[in-house]
Formats: C-alpha cells, sequence, structure tokens
C-alpha cells in the first residue's frame, strides 16, 4: 500500500509540475495522469474503472456544462459588448470612473457567468474603448482580470473553485451570498481603491479624445437582441432557481442543464456551433482530475495527509483557517486553483469525518483559490487571457508588470479575508 | 495565351536595404499598391503591400472586434502615426513572403493561384528566377475575358 501511495502522489506531483511548468497542456496532463494513476491502480489492486467513474463529479461537471452552453448563446448577440459601451459613456471618457465601471460590469457579469468569457468578451472593447480615447489599456485590462477574480468568488457559480467547494459541502447557494458576498465586497472595494493607487500614474492622464467615446452608440452593438433577450430571461430564471436550490431540493447542475434545454429550445440555434463553443478541454480537465484525486484517495495518500493536519490543527481552529487561506493562496498563484480545490476536497472531507468542525475550512478554501489566482501572471485563465490578448497590441502586459500590479493585490486581498475570517470566524 | 502576354513588364521593385519610410515614399510617388522586394540578382526575396505599412497605423481593436460599424468616431486613433524608430527599420522587418509564377504559365492557373493566395497582383519570374513583370487580377481577369468575345463569333 505504501508503493501505491508513492507512486499515486508522484504521478500526481508530476502533473502538477508539468501544468505548472507548460510543458504539456493541462487537459493532455489530466487525461495521461488519469490513465496512468488508474493502470497503477489495477496492476496494484487499490483503484478500479468503476472506482475512477464513481470518482467523477458530475454536478460540477453539469452545472459548468449548463452555464457553457448559456454562454456561448449569448456570446455572439453582443450584449458584452452593449455593457462594455453602455460603462464607457457614463465614464464620459474619465479613466477613474472608466476604470470603476467597466470593473463594475466584469464583477457583476463573472458573478452569473464564468470568468473566462467575460474576460474574453470584455477585454476587446475594454482595448477599444482605450483606443479610441487615447489611453494606455493596460491599468484597465489588468483590473478587469483581477476584479473578476475576487467578484467570482461572491457566489456559487462564479468561479469552478466554489462550484466544486459547494457540490462537495453541501452548501446552497444562498450559503455563498451570506458567508462569501459581504467579505468579498469589502475586499472587492479594497481592490479597487488598491488598484486606483497602483495605477495613479496612468490615471492621472488626461485622454486626448474623449467625445470619440460619446459617439459610440450601445444599441447598435446588439447584433442579435432578440436572442439576447431571449438567453438573459432563462438565465435570470435560473439565478431565481438557485437561489431556492435547498427549499426546492433541486441540485444545482439540474437548474443549470434545465436551463440550457430551454433556451436551446427557444431559440434553436446551429447546435453544433453552439457545443463548438462549450469549452469540452475545460470539462474533461475537471474529469480527469477528479479520477486523479480519487486514486489519490483509494492509494491512501489523502488519509495520510489528514493524519499529519490533525496533528497540526492542535492549534487555534481560526488560526488554522486563516493558515489554509494562505496555503491555498499561494498554491493558486503558481498553479491552476482548480487542481488544488479538487485535491483538497477530499482532504477537508477527511478532517470532518473525524470530527473536526470543517464548515469554516470550505470558506478558507474558497477564499485561497480565488484570491490566490491575482498573484501572478499565470495565476489564473482570466489573467493568461488578458496578457495574451495584450501581446497582439502595442502595449502588452509581461510577468513583470503583474508582479508590480497583480502580487500587492492578491497579498492585501488574502490579508483583508484573513482578518475579516479571523474576526468573524465564528460565523463561518 | 500566356502570363507574360498579359503582364505589366515596367514592375516598380526595391532593394532590401531600404527603411519603411524610403519605402513609403516610393509607394506615394509610383502610385502602386505592391512593391516586391529584390536582392542584387533581381531576385524577388518578399513583397511589401500598401496593407503591411497601414498596418502599422491600424488601432489594435480592428483585429479583435469582429464588426466595428458602431464604432463611428475612432477618436484618438485617428490622428496616431507610426514613431521614427517604427518608420526606421528596414523593410526586411515587416515584408512578406512572396508568390511568384513563371512566365510561361497558363491565365487560368494564374487566376487561380491569385484566388487561392488572396492576392490582388502577382509578380512573374524568368526561368532563371528574375523579377520580370507583374499582373493583376483585372490583367489577368479582362484578358481571360477576352476570349470570350471569339466563342460568340464562331457560333455566328
Amino acid at each position: 500500500m505504501i508503493l501505491a501511495a508513492i507512486l499515486t502522489s508522484l504521478i500526481f506531483l508530476a502533473s502538477l509540475w508539468l501544468i505548472f511548468s507548460e510543458k504539456l497542456n493541462r487537459t493532455i496532463t489530466a487525461i495521461a495522469g488519469a490513465a496512468l494513476i488508474v493502470s497503477l491502480g489495477k496492476l496494484l489492486g487499490f483503484y478500479s474503472e468503476s472506482d475512477a467513474l464513481a470518482a467523477v463529479d458530475f454536478n460540477t461537471l453539469g452545472l459548468l456544462l449548463g452555464m457553457m452552453i448559456l454562454v456561448a448563446l449569448l456570446e455572439p448577440t453582443g450584449f458584452f459588448q452593449y455593457l462594455a459601451v453602455l460603462a464607457a459613456r457614463a465614464s464620459r471618457g474619465k479613466p477613474v470612473r472608466l476604470l470603476v465601471l467597466l470593473g463594475v460590469v466584469t464583477t457583476v457579469l463573472s458573478m452569473f457567468l464564468d470568468n473566462v468569457t467575460t474576460v474574453v468578451l470584455i477585454a476587446p472593447v475594454t482595448i477599444l474603448i482605450s483606443e479610441i480615447l487615447g489611453v494606455n489599456p493596460t491599468p484597465f485590462l489588468v483590473s478587469e482580470a483581477l476584479l473578476s477574480n475576487t467578484g467570482g468568488v461572491a457566489t456559487l457559480i462564479g468561479d469552478p473553485p466554489n462550484v466544486l467547494i459547494a457540490s462537495a459541502s453541501g452548501f446552497s447557494f444562498n450559503d455563498f451570498l451570506t458567508h462569501s458576498l459581504p467579505l468579498v465586497l469589502v475586499v472587492w472595494l479594497v481592490t479597487l481603491f488598491l488598484l486606483r493607487y497602483l495605477f495613479r500614474r496612468e490615471m492621472a492622464v488626461r485622454p486626448r479624445n474623449a467625445k470619440a467615446v460619446m459617439k459610440l452608440n450601445p444599441a447598435e452593438t446588439l447584433d442579435d437582441p432578440k436572442t439576447a433577450r431571449r438567453v438573459l430571461i432563462v438565465l435570470g430564471g435560473a439565478i431565481l432557481l438557485f437561489f431556492l436550490d435547498h427549499t426546492l431540493r433541486i441540485s444545482t447542475s439540474f437548474v443549470a442543464l434545465g436551463a440550457a434545454a430551454v433556451v436551446l429550445v427557444w431559440v434553436r440555434p446551429d447546435v453544433k456551433k453552439i457545443l463548438e463553443h462549450v469549452e469540452w478541454s475545460v470539462l474533461i480537465f475537471f474529469a480527469a482530475l477528479f479520477i486523479m484525486v480519487g486514486g489519490l484517495a483509494a492509494a491512501g495518500v489523502l488519509r495520510a495527509i489528514v493524519t499529519v493536519l490533525e496533528k497540526a490543527a492542535n492549534i487555534p481552529p481560526a488560526l488554522f483557517g486563516v493558515a489554509l487561506i494562505w496555503v491555498v493562496a499561494a498554491l493558486s498563484a503558481v498553479v491552476d486553483n482548480v487542481p488544488i480545490t479538487i485535491a483538497l476536497i477530499p482532504v477537508i472531507q477527511g478532517l470532518g469525518a473525524n470530527g473536526m468542525d470543517i464548515s469554516p475550512l470550505w470558506w478558507a478554501l474558497a477564499f485561497g483559490a480565488g484570491f490566490g489566482g491575482n498573484g501572478t501572471i499565470i495565476g489564473s485563465t482570466a489573467n493568461i487571457i488578458v496578457a495574451t490578448l495584450s501581446e497582439k497590441t502595442r502595449t502588452p502586459i509581461t510577468p513583470k508588470l503583474w508582479n508590480k500590479r497583480g502580487l500587492p493585490v492578491m497579498l492585501v486581498t488574502c490579508a483583508v479575508a484573513s482578518i475579516l475570517y479571523a474576526i468573524a470566524y465564528p460565523l463561518f | 495565351m500566356k502570363i507574360s502576354d498579359c503582364m505589366k513588364r515596367n514592375v516598380v521593385s526595391i532593394p532590401a536595404t531600404l527603411t519603411i519610410a524610403e519605402a513609403a515614399s516610393i509607394f506615394v510617388t509610383r502610385k502602386v499598391g505592391l512593391l516586391p522586394i529584390v536582392d542584387e540578382q533581381d531576385k524577388p526575396i518578399g513583397i511589401l503591400s500598401l496593407r503591411d505599412l497601414l498596418e502599422l497605423e491600424l488601432p489594435d481593436f480592428v483585429s479583435f472586434i469582429a464588426d466595428v460599424d458602431f464604432v463611428h468616431d475612432f477618436g484618438a486613433v485617428e490622428t496616431t502615426r507610426p514613431t521614427l524608430k517604427e518608420l526606421a527599420q528596414p523593410v526586411t522587418s515587416i515584408m512578406q513572403p512572396i508568390t511568384t509564377i513563371p512566365e510561361d504559365c497558363g491565365l487560368l492557373r494564374a487566376y487561380a493561384m491569385m484566388l487561392q493566395h488572396n492576392l490582388l497582383d502577382l509578380p512573374v519570374v524568368s526561368k532563371t528566377g528574375k523579377l520580370v513583370g507583374i499582373a493583376s487580377r483585372v490583367d489577368i481577369g479582362t484578358a481571360i475575358l477576352s476570349y470570350w468575345k471569339s466563342v460568340e463569333t464562331k457560333k455566328k
């Protein structure tokens, strides 16, 4: 059994290293890692195909798939462009106001839709607005990524780690609104003021042509208002049902997939095209990670970690939670926060099975995974996206720039979150 | 009919040693849309089009936003000019790979090449690889259409 534990841990750590060093695509790494662990499990008799299948959390996959279909339908309607142009007009071309308004739009969208889509769709319009104003787009792009990472922590559907945590812990949509949202609101405001300070030099520049922004007509940016309206109605209905998930005893994945079904019937799009927009590589990455972590559990690795952690848990529980926030944040800054979350879920469950009060630990995991992603240019997919997009412009965002602007944001947000968490510990 | 029968023989070409600014002034004075870049033996090594130069001024958002119709005023971008540093770069830094055809190439093949490579002009080279002419889409297209007249007369 020791051999099984050592070998599966090695496969898992090697996979994390491959993902971190970007030597191999993360989905390919996860598929290969899952195949290796199942082979090993069969060879040494600790993990079978049916165990692997049972390790996959289909509630998470269903929720993500449903939301991806809704977004795939909303994407080509121009709705995101519409919101960004509205924000630009409302800013009257004043940089600080534009930063706040674009930040609000990105945050609200990423609370209900996935961050990646939000940033993918808002960033190009941001570049447009900055260029016609005659200002550098970098502060706006970096802020959008950081604020969407931060805002996503507020809701159950805002961020993949939250979806995973909710599915494992049984937290409802409302639990996130009562526990995570208040803390995120404070952290978000701190982030905004911090960004205003970090980009004070860029914000002091007077735009060369503020009037051009006022000539943008939001109505013209909507390519397909009819579909946009329909998707938004169904999305609104889905969010309403999310609020009632525990009262009605419906799973969030059922709500999301049901909403996808309703909107597909209502809009009747070219389904092949819509399904092409679903990020299958992300879903497969998740499924493969579940299988890998299932193997880690079956090989006894996670039980060993739980035993070690329990010895360490003699410290005050609030301190243990704060330590978890920082460890998860540090890990999430350098590796994808999804594998970290998937690996830590069974560990926390193990601590719970041994009688520890784990409800505060779930929140610590959510905060660490969410805010940690702000730290480096590769910390979250949203960061990678704005950076890659900016590489094709005259003002590329470099890892060095991210370290100067993003890292302080990560440190301050984690510090603020830790203080609030420690003060309000009995409430978590 | 071969491509050599319809091409223009006085091609304006430039050496690889020119800067972008120098090439730009040749575009302006000679009113051309395309400048083949040739080596000392007059052999083409690359091509510079008006589009490659205008790319230096085009705002970044144009490549990200599929439909820019709603942007009625390009604002600050309208007065953006390439920097002196950009203009001092050699033409080889922005030149594109060149597609040429031999002078004995048939018209339909030439036209198909143009369509598939999305070109408006096709530089023509001799057997020894020297640049000898250039044919535009109009040159080749009208040369092909001129056959149709002979078809009609035969019918009558």
